[in-house]
């Protein structure tokens, strides 16, 4: 019999080029560490022959699934919730130094509805997330994530399966229609790094958010920058960890936070749908949580540690981008964060931060984003003396 | 829908309750492939039913492998990755039970690669691990089969996954109204048999039929067994699900002669058809075959001991596998239709003292088919009696 190598399908070849050579950079030698699910088959074999030819020494690949997770929910005892096997510590440890990809876009988002939220929320490998979040301290690994579009995830955001219409969403997203995907994203990346060099110049004291349900003024640390997704490792690997991105983001004075917050768009978390989210925050806690729904799987991540009702993250994104632009809700992170601005309770963001960490950044086991921009919030910067200076009107960028 | 899940789920039970027979309060590693998914699942919902304390489900992608095999280093190879090799102990440790799912979705995936680099390929250090871990009867584990497209066109010519879980189903005894205690008649019946033989105090065997003759010869300490194991924990389990055979370790010093393969091999995502192998001292000394003789060459260079027989079994033509009159392309399927042999580690558990001179240890174990109606196989007793074992695929013992 013949013999028959895979069929290759371009454009997801190009887009794993993309993720392999932009998004993490992937050097010659490095080990790759890829962590994928069984329905992003496709995408996490095209990712590893990706990487393999960008020379990559070895590509480990780790495939979840969600059904046996839901399965140790479901019926396993209380112990395996949190239980982190010692080999996966092991793995983790061994990233250090190398590469590593990851995949989203969830194919079954509604897997996880019939069980208990507070089983659901408990569920995470604590020592794991704590040896990922040593790593992204000492920035010693150079990463990204990509989304994978499936039957499942279509149907969530087009009410049909219709994979094609996410794909060309994806490549718009990504910047994988343009004649040479690698020097769009050069060009985008040097724009949004100009926006943080703006942002960071104007030494501003806080962020003042206003819209419907919203008045929240949140601190800044003066030694905080603001930056675009182009993180550098410490050896100086330059890397885009979020392929899309459109933010310009700072990681706030986590002890100085006043007021209300609500979301404007759907959270989807540990497979459940979140909407309505409205959070009061005083002292820059966060002392009530409530929504139209799925409240309770937010309450259980914030008392996850002490400090994950604590801001981590702000990002500030405008109605030009090109998620934004699509006009559609992904149900994923991943993309919905780059659509408007947004909020992360839990882990700051190391890399803007020069300082002892806890020293106004905060640390958690838990870094959540949720969406708070649109065309009715305004966003102020506000000055050391007082100055109030736009930032985002009607989803239009002030300062460029 | 719901029917093909209810079946999932009984070859679910059926694989933990009877096949690992997993205890309460075991970890439990689940080996698969991403096509095996639906089934790794059921297993999973199965074994915290019956109270395992974690379910680690690893599983491994064939695409994967191609691209290692491709791309990568020649050292990277058989390199084993430490974080698999300390997961390997850990479930040695803990004495975890362990569920292997089989069935190739692509069988021919790698058809198309240089042999001698796929051949290589494989975690030579996971492999002495396991081959320890095996030896030690660290494990209670099952090996059994998964039906899917790719291998149901291998088997049809089309991908009708049905037909291939009626077989398997059939092959299992998942047909059975009571499919447990079918189980418990089965084991019963090859332990007897065993038995017989192990009374036989057999010196050889020998094998005689078209391209074969062949003697292998027999420890005084290797003992006969039945499809039950029992973990150094005191676990009864079946480690193969179908299993049809009765197995000893051989000496592996005393092989002789030539043997013809009676069944295509799958080895390494490789076709291996009309295998001719000849045997001088107990070893391997020449590999003809039709098709894939460097997958074996390979495999057979990976150690020094990868050439010498580790196992022989025997198995008659009233097997449930043999009955469906199928290639199944699958080993623990093939195997189970027809008598095998296999090159590379032996069981310890077959030897009265477990590992002494004469039992091979490598980090390879492939079992090729031998038997058929045209293949006579006789026993030859130490007391120099010689007692016909098979004819025309019919057992010839009493009992």
């Amino acid at each position: 019999m013949a013999a028959i190598a895979p069929a290759i399908d371009e454009r997801l070849e190009a887009y794993a080029d993309l993720a392999v050579r932009v998004g993490a950079n992937v050097q010659e030698g490095q080990t790759v560490f890829l962590t994928t699910q069984v329905e992003h088959a496709p995408l996490a074999r095209a990712l590893t022959r990706a990487a393999y030819r960008a020379g990559a020494r070895y590509v480990d690949v780790r495939y979840r699934d969600d059904h046996v997770r839901h399965a140790m929910i479901d019926l396993g005892p209380d112990e395996a919730l949190t239980h982190s096997p010692e080999w996966m510590k092991q793995l983790y440890r061994a990233m250090e130094g190398g590469a590593q990809l990851w995949t989203t876009g969830d194919p079954e988002p509604e897997l996880m509805n019939d069980l208990d939220g507070e089983r659901v929320g408990r569920a995470r490998m604590k020592e794991v997330v704590e040896i990922i979040r040593e790593q992204m301290v000492e920035r010693s690994l150079n990463w990204s994530g990509v989304a994978y579009p499936s039957e499942g995830w279509a149907k969530q955001i087009y009410g049909e399966p219709d994979v094609e219409r996410l794909w060309e969403a994806v490549a718009f997203c990504t910047r994988l229609d343009e004649a040479d995907p690698v020097q769009a994203w050069r060009d985008h990346m040097a724009r949004l790094e100009g926006r943080g060099k703006i942002l960071t110049e104007l030494e501003l004291d806080a962020i003042h958010y206003t819209g419907p349900g919203t008045d929240l003024t949140v601190g800044l640390n003066p030694n905080a920058r603001w930056m675009s997704a182009l993180f550098r490792t410490r050896d100086g690997i330059e890397y885009v960890p979020n392929m899309p991105t459109e933010e310009v983001f700072t990681t706030p004075d986590c002890r100085r936070a006043e007021g209300t917050i609500r979301s404007s768009r759907p959270l989807v978390l540990d497979g459940d749908i979140i909407e309505g989210l409205q959070l009061t925050v005083k002292d820059g806690k966060i002392i009530d949580v409530q929504a139209d729904k799925g409240a309770g799987i937010v309450r259980g991540q914030l008392e996850i540690d002490d400090r994950a009702a604590y801001f981590g993250e702000l990002a500030l994104v405008d109605g030009t981008s090109r998620v934004g632009q699509t006009h559609t809700t992904f149900f994923d992170t991943l993309y919905d964060e780059n659509a408007t601005c947004h909020i992360a309770y839990g882990f700051g963001v190391p890399e803007v931060f020069d300082g002892e960490a806890g020293e106004g950044m905060n640390i958690s086991g838990v870094h959540t984003d949720f969406m708070v921009g649109g065309p009715e919030l305004a966003v102020d910067g506000i000055t050391k003396d007082g100055r109030v200076v736009p930032i985002l009107r009607e989803d239009v960028w002030q300062l460029d | 829908m719901a029917a093909g899940l209810e079946r999932i789920d009984r070859y679910a039970e059926l694989i933990v309750r009877v096949g690992a027979n997993v205890q309460p309060g075991q970890l439990v590693e689940v080996i698969a492939r991403i096509e095996h998914a639906d089934v790794a699942r059921a297993v999973a919902r199965a074994a915290y039913r019956a109270g395992a304390v974690y379910v680690d489900v690893g599983y491994s992608d064939q695409h994967v492998r191609r691209a290692m095999i491709e791309h990568a280093g020649d050292d990277m190879l058989s390199w084993t990755p430490p974080w698999l090799l300390e997961r390997a102990k850990h479930f040695g440790q803990v004495n975890a039970a362990i569920v292997a799912l089989v069935g190739d979705a692509e069988p021919e995936l790698l058809a198309d690669l240089p042999g001698d680099r796929v051949g290589k390929a494989r975690m030579k250090e996971l492999g002495e691990e396991l081959t320890n871990q095996t030896n030690e009867g660290l494990n209670n584990w099952v090996v059994t089969g998964v039906p899917n497209a790719g291998w149901a066109t291998q088997l049809f010519g089309t991908p009708d996954v049905d037909a291939l879980w009626d077989l398997v189903e059939f092959c299992v005894r998942l047909d059975e109204d009571d499919p447990v205690a079918a189980w418990r008649e089965h084991v019963k019946k090859l332990g007897a048999r065993a038995k017989l033989l192990n009374d036989m105090r057999i010196d050889s065997l020998r094998y005689r039929g078209p391209g074969t003759d062949l003697t292998v010869g027999l420890l005084p300490e290797s003992r006969w067994e039945g499809c039950e194991s029992t973990s150094a924990t005191g676990i009864n389990y079946v480690a193969n699900m179908p299993t049809e055979e009765v197995y000893t370790t051989p000496d592996c010093r005393r092989t002789e002669g030539t043997v013809r393969s009676t069944q295509p091999l799958v080895l390494a995502g490789q076709i291996v058809k009309g295998l001719d192998v000849r045997f001088e001292n107990g070893r391997i000394v020449d590999v003809h075959a039709d098709e894939g003789a460097s997958v074996i060459e390979g495999e057979l260079a990976s150690d020094e001991n990868a050439p010498f027989l580790g196992e022989v079994a025997l198995v008659d033509g009233t097997s449930r596998v043999g009955q469906t009159g199928r290639v199944f392309y699958e080993t623990l399927f093939d195997e189970n239709a027809s008598c095998h042999v296999a090159y590379g580690s032996a069981y310890a558990e077959a030897v009265e003292g477990g590992v002494i001179d004469g039992v091979n240890v490598s980090s390879v174990h492939t079992d090729f088919m031998i038997g058929g109606v045209d293949v006579e196989v006789d026993a030859v007793c130490r007391d120099g009696a010689i007692v016909p074992l098979l004819r025309d695929n019919v057992w010839q013992p009493a009992a």
